[in-house]
C-alpha cells in the first residue's frame, strides 16, 4: 500500500535519527566497559564519588522541591487569584529564562561572592530554574475548567480544599513535567556549579576530561550520569501518574473566577516581587553595572564577530533539530505506538547528558569512522541536532496535533494532491511550532559552551566560549557584553512563552 | 453549540513543556576560543594547537604571521585534554604546531611518537636546560609557583618554609589551591619526580582533606586577596599581571618564593613542538624557531604575560625575580609523569 | 457520469477484518444511506470510496472508473469526491471563504462569486464569508464543509455522520438544507449514519451495515416493510414480535390471530414481526383482540402504548404506536386491530424482543 510505504520511509528516517542520538550513548557505555568490571568498581566505589553522588542528590533534593513549591505557588498567584498587575507578574516570572544560568551564577558571584559551596548553587538554580515549573502549571491553570472547583464547592469543600482536592491533582502532569526538566538540567548543569564551587557529576566529569580527555574514568562517571538520568525520567513517569486529565465530555468552558486574596495581597506581592528581584534584577543589574566599565578597544568588532558565528551556528543547530524530529514527531502523531515512544524517550537521553559527553563520544566517533567531518562544522550541527532534538520534537509534536490527519484528507478530497496539501495546509498548521521548535534550539545552542568547543572547526568563537573565558579569569567586566547579547538574544524567547500561555485559552 | 476545540487544548499541553527547556545545562571549560569568523580550517594555514594562554598565543601568531607573511589558525584548549587531543588524532592530526603551558601534556604526545625533532638551531636559541636531551620539544616561555598570601591575615614570619609544611594540621582549612587545573598537576609531577610517590600521595592526602579548592589560579589569588583563605599556592604571573593593572584581585596580598629548591619552588616550562604529520613541517619549524628567537621571546615580554622568556640573553620582566634567583629543585622537566600523578590525585579523591 | 460500484470489497485493519467481500451500487444523482451501528464498518466504507484506504481486495469504481482493485489506485485528490466528516475539519487556518474555495483552481479562488453562491446553497448567509471556522456554531461548521466540499462540483459526495455531533433541533434542519443542496447539485451521494430516522428520510437507497457485512440494500419503505431478517427489522425502527406457527396460503397463526405474511413464509415454527404503527387501538369491545395498557411513553407527536394480551403464563406482550393527543392510560382495557401483512422468520431461540437501537456514535477511524 502506498499510505503504508510512505509510512515505511519517515519510520525509517526516525528510526536513523534515534540510531543517532543514541550513538554518543553507545560510545560512553563501551568506552566504559573498556575498563574492565574491576577497575570499574575500584574507581566507582570511592569516597570521591560517594561524594559526589551525594552532592548530586543534595542539590536535587533541595532545589527541585523548591522550583516546585515557588513555580506551583506563583502561578496559582498570577492566574488564579484577584493580584494586582497580574499581567506584568506573568511577563516578569517568565523572564529569568532569558538569562542563561550560567550568567546568573555569574552576577551572584560578584554580587555575594560568600555566597559559593551548596547554598549558592541551590539559590541560583532554583532562582534559574523554577520557571521550568511555573509556565507549565500557568499554562494548565488557565485552561482548567472552574466547574470541578464548583461541583466541589457545591458538594461542601471549602475553597482551599477545593483546590486541594480537584486542582492540585490535575496539575499533577504539569508539576511533574516541569520537575523533570528542571532534575535534567541539573543533572547537566556546569556553569553555575563550577563558578559556585560545588561538585557533582558533571563537574567531575568536565574535571576528568581536562586531565585525560577520553579516558574511562570519565566515560564511568558519565555512565553512572546516565544511571541518574534514567532513574529521574523513570520517576517522573510515576510521579505523573496514570490519571487521565483531560477534559471530559463537551462544555463550553469558562473563565475561573479569581480568588480574592485580601489580607493576603500585600505579601504576595512582596514574595513575587522578592522572586523577581533575586531572579532577574540581579543578574541583569549586574550585567549592566559591569557593561559600564566594560566599553573599551575594539570590543564592538569583537562582539560582532562573536555574535555573528553563535547567531550562525544557532540558526543552522536549530534548523537541524527540526529538521531530525520531523520523522519521530510524525510518526508519534500518526502512528503512535510502543515502538514509536521508545524511540521518541530514546532521544532524551543525549539530550541529558553533559555536552562535553556528547561532544568527546563524537570526536572518537569522527576520529575513528568518519575523518571528513572532524573539525567540521557539519558534526558540530550534528552534535547540537543530538543535544537538543527533544525541543524541537516536542514543538513539533504539538504542531502536528494541530494539524490532524482528517485535514490532510479534506483537501486531498478537494483535489490537492500530497504536496500542495503540504504547502497549503499542513505547513500553515504547523509553522508556528516549528518556528518555536527552531526558536528553542537555536538559543539552546546559542548558551552550548564544551561540545561547541570540542567540535567547532578550528576558529570558531561564540558569546558562550567568550563569556566563559573572560569569567574563568575572573574578568567579569569583560565578560558583561557576552553576557548582555546572550539575553539580549533570548528576549523573543521569553516573549514567544508568554504567548504561549496566553493561547492555552 | 458544543463542539470540541478542533486543536485539543492536551495537545498543545507538550509544546509549553519543551519551551521550558531553555538554556540548557550550561557545561563549559576554561579556555578557548578565537575570534575568527570563518568556520573551516583555512587552507594553507599553518594550524597552531594551543593550550597556553590565549593573548600570548595570538600575540606569538600575528607578529610571526607579519614577519613572515605566513598565516596562521590556532585551536585552543587546555593542557592535559589537548595533549590526548592530538594523541587520539594520531597521524591524521591537523595540528603543525602544539604549544602548551606547561610540559607535561607535550610529554604526553612525545610519548605517543608524535613530535618532529625540534631544529637544530631553535634549541640553540633557549638557555640551557630548557630543551629536552630528546630534541623533539622545546620551552617557550616559564613560570615559578608562589604561594599568595593575604597581608591582613598573616605576616611573611608565619608563612611555612616549604610547601610540604601545608599537609601539617595547622594549615587545616587555612589555604587554597586549584588542584582541578593543569598548573596544580604540573606542580604535583615536579613534587613528585623531587620527593617521590610516597611524600606525594601523602601530601595530596592532606591536600583533598584541607584545602579549599577553587577553580584556577585567578580565583585562588581573589579568594586569599577577599580573605576567605590567608594563603594560596599559584603560579606567579597571575599575581604580577593584577598587580600591574587596577590591583582588584591582589592589592591586599603578596608573593612567597619558596626557593631553597623546595617543590613549592617548582618552575614548569611552557613547550613547543612541531608534529611528525604536520603537512608544514617548515612553517610549523619556522614558527618554533621564530617563538624562541630573541624577538619572539620579547614578544612574549611586551605582551605582559609575566611569564619567564626562556630566550637565551632575554630579559623577562623587570618586575620579576630572575630565573636563577628562584632557586628550583633540580627536577628533570622532561621526565615529569602527569599519568602518576592523575592515579595519585585519584586515590586521593581530589580527582 | 457519477455512480458507484463496489464489488466484493474487503478491508482489515491489521488482522481485523472490517468489511467482509461488500456490494453495494449507488445509482448516479440518487442518495444511499449506509446504516450501521458502531464498529459495523460503515465509515472504512467511506474511506475506500474517498480513496484515504486501501481495499485489501475487490475493486471500487466511480461513474465508471476502477478507482481501486488489483493494481490500480486512484489517489483521493484525483477522484473528483466531496468528502464531509462528522466533525467539519474545517481549515482552522482559513476563513470561511476560503475553506469553501480551498479546493478550486486558483484564479477562481479570487472570485467570492462561487463562495456566495455556495453560502446560498447551503442556506449561509453571505456575511459569515468573513469569518474564522471557531466563530460558527456547529450546525453553520458543518453547512460549510459541505458547501466546500460542493465548491469543485464534486460528482459523488461521501457525509461521515454529519449531523450526529448537532443537537436535535440543529440536525433536522442542517440535514433538510444538506438534502437541498445535494439535489439542487446532482451529485450522488452516500452518506453513512447510525441514526435510522435520518437514513430513512435523507436517502434513496438505505443499505444496512452490520459486522461488515450488507444485509439488505433497498429504498427506505420497502426496507422498512420489507426487512430480510429479524437483526435488519429491529434495526430499521421498533419492532414487535410474537412467536407463531405458519399456516397454509401464506398466513401465520400466533396470538395476535391469524395474519396474512409479505413474502415467502418459512415453514413450521416462526417469529411473527409488525411494526407498532400495524396495531390500531379501538374502544374495548370493538376491535379483533382485546388488550390491558401497561404502560404509555408518550412523545407529544405519537406515543408508544405497551399491551398484554391474555394472562397469566400466557401473557404476550405487545407495543403499539399511536398518534393523537388522547391516548389510552395504564390500565384501560382497549381493543386492537391488526392493519397489513405481517413478516414471518424462522424461529430463532433467542427471539428479538423490542428494538433497541445502537445509539453509540461510531468512532471516525474504525
Amino acid at each position: 500500500m502506498r499510505a503504508s510505504s510512505r509510512s515505511r520511509g519517515v519510520a525509517v528516517a526516525a528510526t536513523l535519527v534515534a540510531a543517532l542520538t543514541v550513538l554518543p550513548l553507545v560510545v560512553v557505555l563501551l568506552d566504559a566497559s573498556s575498563a574492565g568490571v574491576e577497575e570499574a568498581v575500584d574507581y566507582l566505589v570511592r569516597p570521591r564519588v560517594g561524594e559526589l553522588l551525594a552532592n548530586t542528590g543534595l542539590l536535587m533534593g533541595v532545589t527541585v522541591p523548591a522550583t516546585v513549591v515557588l513555580g506551583t505557588l506563583a502561578a496559582w498567584l498570577v492566574e488564579r487569584t484577584a493580584l494586582p498587575w497580574a499581567g506584568l507578574w506573568r511577563t516578569l516570572l517568565l523572564a529569568p529564562l532569558a538569562v542563561p544560568a550560567f550568567v546568573s551564577a555569574y552576577a551572584w558571584v560578584t554580587v555575594a561572592p560568600w555566597l559559593t559551596g551548596f547554598g549558592g548553587a541551590a539559590l541560583v538554580t532554583t532562582l534559574a530554574y523554577f520557571p521550568f515549573v511555573f509556565l507549565p502549571v500557568a499554562a494548565l491553570l488557565r485552561s482548567l475548567d472552574p466547574a470541578e472547583e464548583e461541583v466541589a464547592r457545591s458538594l461542601g469543600l471549602s475553597p482551599t480544599r477545593a483546590v486541594v482536592r480537584t486542582v492540585l491533582p490535575r496539575l499533577r502532569p504539569a508539576i511533574s513535567g516541569g520537575a523533570l526538566l528542571v532534575a535534567l538540567h541539573l543533572l547537566a548543569e556546569y556553569g553555575v556549579l563550577e563558578m559556585m564551587r560545588f561538585q557533582t557529576f558533571t563537574t567531575a566529569i568536565m574535571q576528568r576530561y581536562a586531565v585525560g580527555f577520553s579516558d574511562a574514568s570519565g566515560s564511568l562517571l558519565a555512565s553512572v550520569l546516565l544511571g541518574l538520568c534514567l532513574l529521574v525520567l523513570t520517576l517522573e513517569v510515576v510521579a505523573r501518574g496514570r490519571r487521565r486529565v483531560s477534559r471530559v465530555g463537551a462544555g463550553t468552558q469558562r473563565p475561573a473566577t479569581r480568588a480574592r486574596l485580601g489580607g493576603w495581597t500585600a505579601p504576595a506581592l512582596v514574595m513575587l516581587g522578592t522572586l523577581v528581584g533575586l531572579a532577574l534584577v540581579v543578574p541583569v543589574a549586574t550585567v549592566l553595572r559591569w557593561l559600564g566599565s566594560a566599553i573599551g578597544d575594539g570590543l564592538v568588532d569583537d562582539l560582532l564577530t562573536v555574535t555573528a558565528s553563535t547567531v550562525l551556528l544557532a540558526l543552522l543547530g536549530g534548523l537541524a533539530a527540526v529538521v531530525a524530529a520531523l520523522p519521530g514527531a510524525w510518526l508519534l502523531n500518526r502512528r503512535r505506538s510502543a515502538l514509536t515512544v521508545l524511540l521518541e524517550r530514546s532521544t532524551y537521553l543525549a539530550s541529558a547528558l553533559p555536552g562535553v559527553v556528547v561532544g568527546l563520544a563524537l570526536v572518537t566517533l569522527a576520529i575513528d569512522w568518519a575523518r571528513p567531518l572532524y573539525q567540521t562544522l557539519a558534526l558540530t550541527v550534528l552534535a547540537y541536532a543530538i543535544l537538543f532534538l527533544p525541543r524541537a520534537m516536542v514543538a513539533l509534536r504539538a504542531g502536528l496535533a494541530a494539524a490532524p490527519p482528517e485535514l490532510s484528507e479534506a483537501s486531498r478530497s478537494l483535489g490537492l494532491g500530497g504536496p500542495a496539501t503540504l504547502v497549503r495546509v499542513v505547513l500553515p498548521l504547523i509553522g508556528p511550532s516549528v518556528l518555536t521548535g527552531f526558536v528553542l534550539v537555536s538559543l539552546a545552542v546559542s548558551t552550548e559552551l564544551t561540545a561547541t568547543l570540542l567540535l567547532a572547526p578550528t576558529g570558531t568563537d561564540t558569546l558562550a566560549l567568550a563569556f566563559w573565558r573572560e569569567t574563568s579569569a575572573l574578568d567579569y567586566a569583560a565578560a558583561a557584553p557576552y553576557a548582555a547579547v546572550m539575553i539580549v538574544l533570548s528576549v523573543p524567547l521569553t516573549l514567544l512563552l508568554r504567548r504561549q500561555i496566553l493561547e492555552e485559552r | 453549540m458544543k463542539r470540541k476545540p478542533f486543536v485539543s487544548r492536551q495537545h498543545r499541553r507538550p509544546l509549553v513543556a519543551a519551551l521550558l527547556a531553555l538554556p540548557l545545562a550550561l557545561t563549559a571549560c576554561s579556555t578557548d576560543g578565537e575570534s575568527e569568523d570563518a568556520f573551516a580550517a583555512e587552507p594553507g594555514a599553518l594550524q597552531i594547537y594551543s593550550s597556553q594562554h590565549r593573548d600570548v598565543t595570538q600575540a606569538w601568531a600575528e607578529a610571526f604571521t607579519e614577519k613572515t607573511g605566513i598565516e596562521t589558525q590556532v585551536r585552543e584548549g587546555q593542557d592535559s585534554s589537548m595533549g590526548h587531543m592530538i594523541v587520539e588524532e594520531g597521524e591524521a592530526s591537523p595540528a603543525d604546531v602544539f604549544l602548551t603551558e606547561n610540559s607535561p601534556a607535550m610529554t604526553v604526545v612525545e610519548r605517543a611518537d608524535l613530535l618532529a625533532p625540534v631544529d637544530e638551531e631553535t634549541q640553540a636559541q633557549v638557555r640551557d636546560g630548557m630543551a629536552p636531551s630528546s630534541g623533539r620539544w622545546t620551552a617557550v616561555a616559564a613560570r615559578s609557583t608562589v604561594l599568595v598570601y593575604n597581608t591582613e591575615m598573616i605576616s611573611e614570619d608565619e608563612l611555612p618554609d616549604s610547601i610540604m609544611d601545608l599537609a601539617d594540621p595547622e594549615w587545616a582549612g587555612q589555604w587554597g589551591a586549584a588542584p582541578g587545573g593543569a598548573d596544580f598537576q604540573a606542580i604535583m609531577a615536579g613534587m613528585l619526580a623531587d620527593r617521590g610517590e610516597e611524600e606525594t600521595r601523602a601530601w595530596l592526602e592532606a591536600l583533598a582533606e584541607n584545602s579549599e579548592v577553587y577553580q584556577n589560579n585567578i580565583a585562588t589569588m581573589k579568594a586569599v586577596n577577599a580573605g576567605e583563605v590567608p594563603v594560596g599556592i599559584m603560579y606567579h604571573y597571575y599575581w604580577y599581571r593584577d598587580q600591574a593593572g587596577d590591583k582588584e584581585g591582589s592589592a591586599n596580598t603578596q608573593l612567597h618564593y619558596f626557593g631553597q629548591q623546595d617543590p613549592g619552588a617548582f618552575v614548569s616550562l611552557s613547550a613547543g613542538g612541531v608534529l611528525e604529520s604536520s603537512d608544514m613541517p617548515d612553517e610549523a619549524q619556522q614558527f618554533l624557531a621564530y617563538v624562541t628567537s630573541p624577538e619572539g621571546q620579547q614578544v612574549l615580554v611586551d605582551s605582559g604575560s609575566m611569564e619567564y622568556a626562556v630566550g637565551a640573553g632575554v630579559e623577562s620582566d623587570p618586575a620579576l625575580p630572575t630565573l636563577d634567583e628562584l632557586d628550583a629543585p633540580p627536577v628533570d622537566p622532561f621526565t615529569l609523569n602527569s599519568d602518576t600523578v592523575m592515579e595519585l590525585m585519584t586515590d586521593a579523591s581530589i580527582l | 457520469m457519477t455512480d458507484v460500484q463496489l464489488r466484493a470489497v474487503t478491508a482489515a485493519y491489521g488482522r481485523h477484518d472490517v468489511l467482509d467481500e461488500v456490494n453495494l451500487v449507488v445509482p448516479e444523482g440518487t442518495t444511499t444511506a449506509v446504516l450501521g451501528g458502531s464498529g459495523s464498518g460503515k465509515t472504512t466504507l467511506l474511506r475506500i470510496i474517498a480513496g484515504f484506504m486501501q481495499p485489501r481486495s475487490g475493486e471500487a469504481v466511480i461513474g465508471g472508473r476502477t478507482v481501486a482493485g488489483p493494481g490500480v489506485w486512484v489517489p483521493p485528490e484525483r477522484r473528483g469526491v466531496g468528502y464531509v466528516r462528522q466533525e467539519g475539519g474545517l481549515f482552522p487556518h482559513l476563513s470561511v471563504a476560503g475553506n469553501i474555495a480551498f479546493g478550486l483552481p486558483w484564479p477562481r479562488r479570487r472570485h467570492h462569486d462561487r463562495v456566495l453562491e455556495l453560502l446560498d446553497l447551503v442556506g449561509l448567509p453571505a456575511e459569515v464569508a468573513d469569518r474564522r471556522p471557531d466563530q460558527l456554531s456547529g450546525g453553520q461548521q458543518q453547512r460549510v464543509a459541505l458547501a466546500r466540499a460542493l465548491a469543485p462540483r464534486p460528482g459523488l459526495v461521501l457525509l461521515d455522520e454529519p449531523f450526529s455531533s448537532l443537537d436535535t433541533t440543529l440536525r433536522a434542519t442542517t440535514r433538510d438544507a444538506t438534502a437541498l443542496a445535494l439535489r439542487a447539485t446532482g451529485a450522488t451521494a452516500v452518506l453513512v449514519t447510525h441514526d435510522q430516522d435520518e437514513a430513512l428520510s435523507f436517502a434513496d437507497q438505505v443499505a444496512i451495515l452490520t459486522s461488515g457485512r450488507i444485509r439488505q440494500a433497498a429504498a427506505p419503505r420497502a426496507i422498512y416493510r420489507d426487512p430480510v431478517d429479524a437483526d435488519v427489522a429491529q434495526f430499521l425502527g421498533d419492532a414487535v414480535f410474537v412467536p407463531g406457527e405458519a399456516a397454509t396460503d401464506g398466513c401465520v397463526t400466533c396470538p395476535l390471530g391469524t395474519l396474512p405474511v409479505r413474502g415467502q413464509s418459512p415453514r413450521g415454527a416462526v417469529d411473527v414481526m409488525l411494526r407498532p404503527e400495524q396495531i390500531t387501538l379501538t374502544p374495548a369491545g370493538t376491535g379483533q383482540l382485546e388488550a390491558t395498557v401497561r404502560h404509555v411513553s408518550f412523545f407529544g407527536h405519537d406515543a408508544l402504548v405497551e399491551l398484554a394480551l391474555g394472562d397469566g403464563a400466557a401473557e404476550q406482550r405487545i407495543r403499539a404506536r399511536v398518534v393523537g393527543l388522547q391516548p389510552p392510560e395504564a390500565g384501560d382495557r382497549v381493543g386492537l386491530d391488526i392493519v397489513g401483512p405481517v413478516r414471518a422468520f424462522p424461529s430463532r431461540p433467542d427471539r428479538p424482543g423490542g428494538g433497541q437501537r445502537d445509539e453509540s456514535p461510531v468512532p471516525s477511524s474504525a
